[in-house]
């Protein structure tokens, strides 16, 4: 036996049972990906679980993209990496067990990180490393673009501005004299306003207020025409719908569970009004300035905020004993004006990029059809659902980083379809996922 | 020294499986040599295996022992530019055959025989860490078959003969789960079961004329059954384990039927050709089930369709004689189509149509004592496909060299 087996690693030797096929090597196509530029906000630089650290950076899409541009010449792609991995500037999401002074037995809930955060020094300056590649700056608007002086208000831009008390944010994305670029500007807009609830004081630079089309309009030219301006190449992305994500799904409209005796009590309560409890599931009940005494229940398709208190539900009445404050609930309006409100970007979006010539990566379709469907990768089931989807991280809004990949990939079709390129596509499952303790 | 112990230890321990769809076509050396033909012409004991009703050719009793060391080495591409590949783990597995053959008393138209032999196996082993391992980390299947046969020649020239096959086997099978830890580490999940199942081998042999052979034999299918496998699942993180309990699972590995045609021809003193078919019922695999004991909301009872082809492998073998058959050369080849479907292509079994070059040495030592040796190549097709089940699509590519030795000693 031995014999025969060194006979056979004699012939192995000779390569004859070895396979030897090879993948071809990667085509650029008509772009010069050398210096990439990524422009964009939240999603853009790496935020998940609800922060900024370290490994969400690692994991942002334009990284992994910058990652896949090697094999086509792409060069060094730098990120204006924070130091630590708790989260900046507040801790990031994490699953742990809670204990609401009116639970009996602790729960697994979304909590931020306990303990002391590692965010020493993360606050300065860091340009000297740059110029960045990826210029995803957290919280932006489109038209925080063309403000002067932006960044004294924004602690990301702070710490990776060259001029952060004088230039326009434009002008910053000009300094890598990139030769490639992704633009996924938009998002913020109308999310800000839609994970507040829709409330919003009428305090004049109120964040939260949905940007105007036509402002929008303005800065996404603006920025799009900066960026182009080098005769640069490159890809613009969609605003998804924002309302399907989990952070205003995880909580069903329906979903106040009530036994006999709380209902008869409360339906002798609101008696005469249009408030009306059964036993088991229950729509919440919210306040509403508009309905006659200044509340109703939630209606089918009007969604509540993931983040809502559970404690103030369950020990101080929320939405059944007292109505929920507005700011926890989108109502049926403030959902058509969120609507409203992407619909119009994306026909901007669409306009302008036709105006620039440059290919739009339609994202927001993308993740329609995984909202519907889902979607897989290699084994591994993606859906909407928060937590068991693997897509959304705990915070609902932004991906896990397997998530991002599936963004990557997206934008890798659209280039390769576009530019004739031949990038090959970022390996999800290397990625990070949700962590469940 | 040491490191032949460790050569002599892995091939041991490496059991009988190997991977490909999990046929094996080696149960006798001087086939393999001939392109895995045989159920024609009686050329020894391992006809127990290829044609019971040939065993009535037995003049003398006759004891088989033959092993092999098959090499398959597998490439898996994912996408076709870049420079993401994975080469699966490189793996010898060693199947072997043990027949006796004996005519019942003397001048007797009966000839009895048993035989042990691994038809049936797979196994592939792809590292831990790789892409697919949500599909697939490491699978292994191996059987051993009992087989007592007993042959019975109706006339001169035409004999028939039948066998119970009893067979045993282990199957295994892990892949990760998309489960993350706090630490970062991904959860397995692992089945490991003993098979058992009964089938049955018959056999009809026509000595058409002096020099011209037929055979015509059918093996039943066998299912291999998971009467009680263990379901083990490792590293679940804590607040979820509860969906995730150990727990026992019951399975059913069929194992194809064959029939098989075949017609030897000796040309002349030194040169004798043989060919056959074989139809494989494949199309048995239709999928892969797990029943588990205890289900959960995350742990459900699974049914992985696979939808395997029914298929004809065709097969061609030559033998020449020198030194009044002293010594002979043999040489064959063979056709075998894959009975893995478009959109079914996953990497626990990445089969491709394949040719086989086949070649041997026959030496009789002595009276009693004759050596074989065979060398087997096969030609696979680099397939490009994918799982639809998986979303896994790839480019495969397998090359394989089994050598094997048999010797055998007759009692004359």
């Amino acid at each position: 036996m031995k014999k025969l087996y060194i006979l056979g690693a004699m012939v192995c030797g000779l390569a004859a049972c070895k396979p030897n096929i090879e993948p071809k090597a990667p085509e650029r196509g008509d772009a010069d990906f050398s210096r990439y530029l990524a422009v964009g906000s939240s999603h853009t630089a790496g935020i998940t679980n609800g922060s900024l650290y370290l490994e969400g950076q690692k994991n942002s899409y334009p990284y992994m993209l910058a990652q896949q541009f090697r094999t086509v010449g792409g060069g060094e792609f730098k990120q204006p990496l924070v130091p630590g991995e708790h989260g900046w500037p507040k801790g990031k999401l994490m699953l742990g067990n809670v204990q609401g002074p009116c639970d009996t037995l602790p729960y697994l809930a979304v909590v931020p990180f306990r303990g002391a955060l590692d965010t020493t020094g993360t606050h300065l300056n860091i340009y000297s490393q740059g110029p960045f590649g990826n210029m995803g700056i957290p919280q932006t608007k489109a038209p925080d673009y063309i403000v002067e002086g932006f960044a004294l208000t924004n602690p990301f831009a702070r710490r990776m501005f060259n001029k952060p008390a004088t230039a326009r944010p434009v002008e910053e994305l000009l300094l890598l004299n990139h030769t490639f670029f992704t633009l996924w500007l938009g998002v913020e807009d109308v999310l800000n306003y839609a994970a507040a609830g829709g409330v919003t004081p009428p305090a004049a630079n109120n964040r939260n207020l949905i940007t105007s089309p036509a402002l929008f309009s303005i800065a996404y030219d603006s920025v799009l025409n900066t960026i182009t301006r080098n005769g640069a190449k490159g890809v613009v992305l969609t605003i998804p719908d924002v309302l399907d994500m989990p952070y205003f799904r995880a909580l069903p409209a329906k979903s106040m569970e009530l036994d006999l005796r709380d209902a008869n009590r409360l339906n002798l309560k609101y008696n005469s009004t249009q408030v009306h409890f059964d036993v088991g599931m229950n729509y919440y009940l919210i306040e509403d300035k508009t309905a006659p005494k200044g509340y109703r229940q939630l209606r089918e398709g009007e969604y509540i905020r993931m983040d809502v208190p559970m404690d103030s539900i369950r020990c101080a009445g929320w939405g059944w004993e007292v109505p929920m404050p507005a700011v926890w609930v989108l109502t049926a309006d403030e959902i058509q004006a969120v609507r409203n409100a992407i619909n119009s970007y994306n026909d901007i979006i669409f306009t302008l990029a036709k105006k620039y010539s440059v290919p739009i990566s339609d994202v927001r379709y993308f993740l329609q059809t995984v909202q519907e469907d889902g979607t897989q990768y290699n084994g591994a089931n993606y859906t909407y659902d928060f937590i068991q989807g693997g897509l959304f991280s705990l915070d609902g809004l932004h991906f896990t980083g397997r998530g991002n990949a599936l963004i990557a990939n997206h934008i890798i079709n659209t280039i390769n379809w576009h530019y004739g390129s031949s990038i090959p596509y970022v390996d999800a499952n290397m990625y990070s996922g949700i962590k469940q303790p | 020294m040491k490191k032949r112990f460790l050569l002599i230890g892995s091939l041991l321990c490496s059991s009988m499986a190997f991977g490909q769809a999990y046929q094996l076509n080696m149960q006798g050396m001087r086939q393999l040599a001939m392109g895995g033909s045989g159920a024609a012409i009686p050329w020894d004991a391992s006809s127990v295996f290829y044609n019971p009703g040939a065993l009535s050719a037995m003049e003398n009793p006759q004891v088989y022992a033959s092993m092999n060391a098959v090499m398959p080495r597998t490439r898996y591409i994912s996408a076709p530019t870049g420079t993401d590949m994975r080469d699966a783990e490189e793996q010898v597995f060693t199947p072997y055959n043990v027949y006796f053959a004996t005519p019942v008393g003397y001048k007797t138209r009966f000839t009895a025989g048993f035989g042990i032999y691994t038809p049936f196996g797979t196994g592939i082993s792809w590292a831990n860490d790789w892409t697919g391992r949500y599909i697939v980390q490491e699978m292994r299947l191996n059987t051993t078959f009992f087989q007592p046969t007993l042959a019975y020649q109706i006339t001169d020239d035409i004999s028939i003969g039948a066998g119970f096959v009893y067979g045993i086997g282990n199957f295994e099978y892990r892949k990760a789960l998309p489960l993350i830890d706090a630490n970062g580490n991904e959860a397995t999940r692992e089945l490991t079961g003993r098979t058992s199942g009964v089938g049955f081998n018959v056999g009809l042999h026509v000595k058409a004329a002096e020099n011209v052979h037929f055979g015509l034999t059918y093996r039943s299918q066998v299912n291999m059954k998971i009467r009680r496998g263990f379901a083990r699942f490792n590293n679940v993180p804590n607040s979820i384990s509860g969906s995730y309990i150990n727990t026992a699972f019951e399975s059913t590995l069929p194992m194809p039927q064959v029939l098989t045609a075949a017609v030897g021809w000796d040309v002349s003193e030194w040169v004798t050709l043989q060919l056959e078919a074989n139809y494989t019922g494949w199309a048995a695999y239709d999928s892969l089930k797990f029943d588990f004991d205890n289900n959960t909301d995350m742990l459900r009872d699974e049914a992985s369709a696979r939808r395997y082809r029914n298929s004809i492998t065709l097969r061609a073998g030559a033998k020449i004689n020198f030194r009044n058959e002293r010594w002979s050369v043999m040489l064959g080849t063979a056709y075998v189509p894959t009975p893995v479907r478009e959109g079914y292509l996953d990497p626990s079994m990445p089969d491709a149509v394949h040719f086989l070059a086949t070649g041997g040495l026959s030496w009789k030592l002595s009276k009693r004592i004759s050596l074989v040796g065979a060398l087997e190549y096969r030609f696979y097709e680099v397939r490009t496909g994918k799982s639809l089940e998986y979303a896994f699509k790839g480019k495969y590519h397998t090359k394989w060299l089994n050598p094997g030795l048999a010797v055998t000693y007759d009692f004359n």
